[in-house]
């Protein structure tokens, strides 16, 4: 049965009901182009780490752009790593997926090791929103031997009710 | 203060510089930023972003090589770049430059476009799709396997896919948004310039990976619309000398009310070979009818999945190259 993927639904502005599922956005488990059937594509497309070269809550940044950045690249060779020293800016490291999504995650006065966790993280996400997921799981063949219905073990009314059949 | 509420403004919304400019870009960001991040992010981006090509922090070598290790295949770069060059995107460069007052000699653009390859890799494509079909599904008729071939490499399919694997943002085009069009054809491209640097084997896996997966959770007759199929039925089964079926009502329920449920049985030979429901006598036949197809062809619900291991489809593809 093909179930058609349905949109995220928003929350009414205005509305603040953060308590039940209902009032935050969710979604169903899914992957992006069936990745994985095939073969995997790995979502994340580049990295921009942006930092500044003087202020002192960009140090983990630039201990980073220093030690762990080349490695990062080389065992990520799909992802492209910008890295922009620019003054007067909080450090960011945007994330930019395969379906569009741009994911900005502030490294201010983190460590270098901390900035390495944070980009395999964010390399092995997908761009899919990070919302409640309704469950767990998802198939597109839920039913192997037919989906039940009220007459799935009722007799047909063709079937005949006669005296018993003798035994073959 | 004034300088300080724009640097602010063009903290905020960074995207916007390569746009229109700071000035008529901050206003809009002002009056956004109140609503919650993800409904910023959704339209606002679709409204203002421009290519990425023309953003800041790109560069298309880079990007290339990624794209070629992301996709786990070793293209040939030069290939790679002369399949994302589109003949419009030459015309409006030297349209541009003839524009600029250059002189003839450097108003013609070195570059190749990617017709030829766009071919290839359709052509090849379709061939190596047709041979997989028919190997897996030997009774499905040839009208139906073209259906097949069609709905996958049918430009919205082919459009979809390539938005999902980036090649948007990687295509020199003369209009942004890129149109589907243009990502079907740069995307067949793609492949032909695959099937030019690694072969005819790797290529038809690449077509496989990414194609055949598009089919999952479809339908046969989602996919093949086929007007009468208790016409079709009764020809397959005068194909495999079966006789032809009597329809009978199996089971029914509120035949009196406003929703009716009847389930048609088909039966050759006093045999049953498919049951279908429908609101009506006439549709619940011809539902029966379509499950009777569905078994024949083998393209049920419950059929053994797609086979994606490594390959013995070598033999595949090598009929699809030969074919060409």
């Amino acid at each position: 049965m093909s179930w058609p993927p349905r949109a995220a639904p928003l929350p009414v502005p205005g509305e603040s009901g953060a308590m039940t599922g209902r009032g935050t956005p969710s979604r169903f488990l899914t992957a992006v182009l069936h990745n994985g059937v095939g073969r995997y594509v790995r979502q994340l497309q580049r990295l921009q780490l942006l930092f500044s070269p003087t202020a002192a809550d960009a140090r983990g940044a630039r201990d980073f752009v220093e030690e762990a950045a080349l490695d990062f690249a080389r065992q990520h060779p799909d992802v492209v790593l910008y890295i922009s020293p620019r003054s007067g800016r909080a450090p960011l490291l945007l994330a930019e997926y395969l379906n569009g999504t741009v994911r900005e995650e502030l490294v201010a006065s983190k460590t270098c090791e901390e900035i390495v966790q944070l980009a395999t993280k964010l390399a092995g996400q997908s761009g899919l929103d990070i919302i409640r997921i309704r469950k767990p799981f998802h198939t597109d063949n839920p039913s192997i031997q037919g989906q039940w219905h009220p007459l799935t073990n009722k007799p047909s009314i063709l079937t005949v009710q006669g005296p018993r059949l003798q035994p073959q | 203060p004034a300088a300080m509420a724009t640097r602010l403004l063009l903290a905020a919304s960074r995207r916007l510089l390569a746009g229109a400019g700071a000035g008529a870009g901050a206003r809009p960001g002002l009056r956004f930023r109140m609503l919650s991040p993800p409904e910023k992010k959704r339209w606002l981006r679709a409204y203002l972003e421009q290519q990425r090509s023309e953003q800041p922090n790109w560069d298309y070598h880079a990007e290339i090589q990624a794209f070629s290790h992301r996709l786990h295949e070793n293209f040939s770069l030069d290939l790679l770049k002369t399949a994302f060059v589109n003949s419009c995107y030459i015309e409006s460069e030297e349209a541009r430059r003839r524009e600029l007052g250059l002189d003839e000699g450097s108003v013609a653009l070195n570059l190749q476009d990617n017709s030829k390859l766009a071919e290839q890799g359709m052509s090849f494509s379709r061939a190596y799709l047709l041979r997989c079909f028919e190997g897996a599904y030997p009774d499905l008729p040839a009208k139906g396997v073209e259906a097949l071939v069609d709905f996958l490499t049918s430009q919205e399919l082919v459009s979809y896919v390539a938005q999902n694997l980036s090649i948007q943002d990687l295509t020199l085009c003369k209009e942004f948004p890129v149109p589907p069009d243009v990502l079907q054809r740069t995307f067949f491209a793609v492949i032909g310039a695959l099937l030019d640097s690694s072969g005819p084997e790797k290529t038809g896996i690449f077509v496989r990976d990414f194609f055949i997966p598009q089919l999952i959770g479809k339908d046969l007759f989602e996919i093949w619309e086929v007007v009468n199929p208790m016409g079709l039925l009764v020809e397959e089964l005068t194909k495999r000398n079966i006789s032809s079926p009597e329809p009978r009502i199996t089971r029914q329920l509120g035949v009196s009310t406003v929703l009716p449920l009847y389930f048609v049985g088909l039966y050759c030979d006093k045999k049953i070979i498919a049951e279908g429901p429908g609101e009506t006598l006439l549709a619940a036949e011809e539902e029966a009818a379509r499950v009777a197809l569905r078994k024949l062809y083998g393209y049920t619900e419950n059929r053994r999945p797609w086979d994606y291991s490594k390959p013995k489809q070598g033999l595949a593809a090598e009929k699809a190259i030969s074919s060409n």
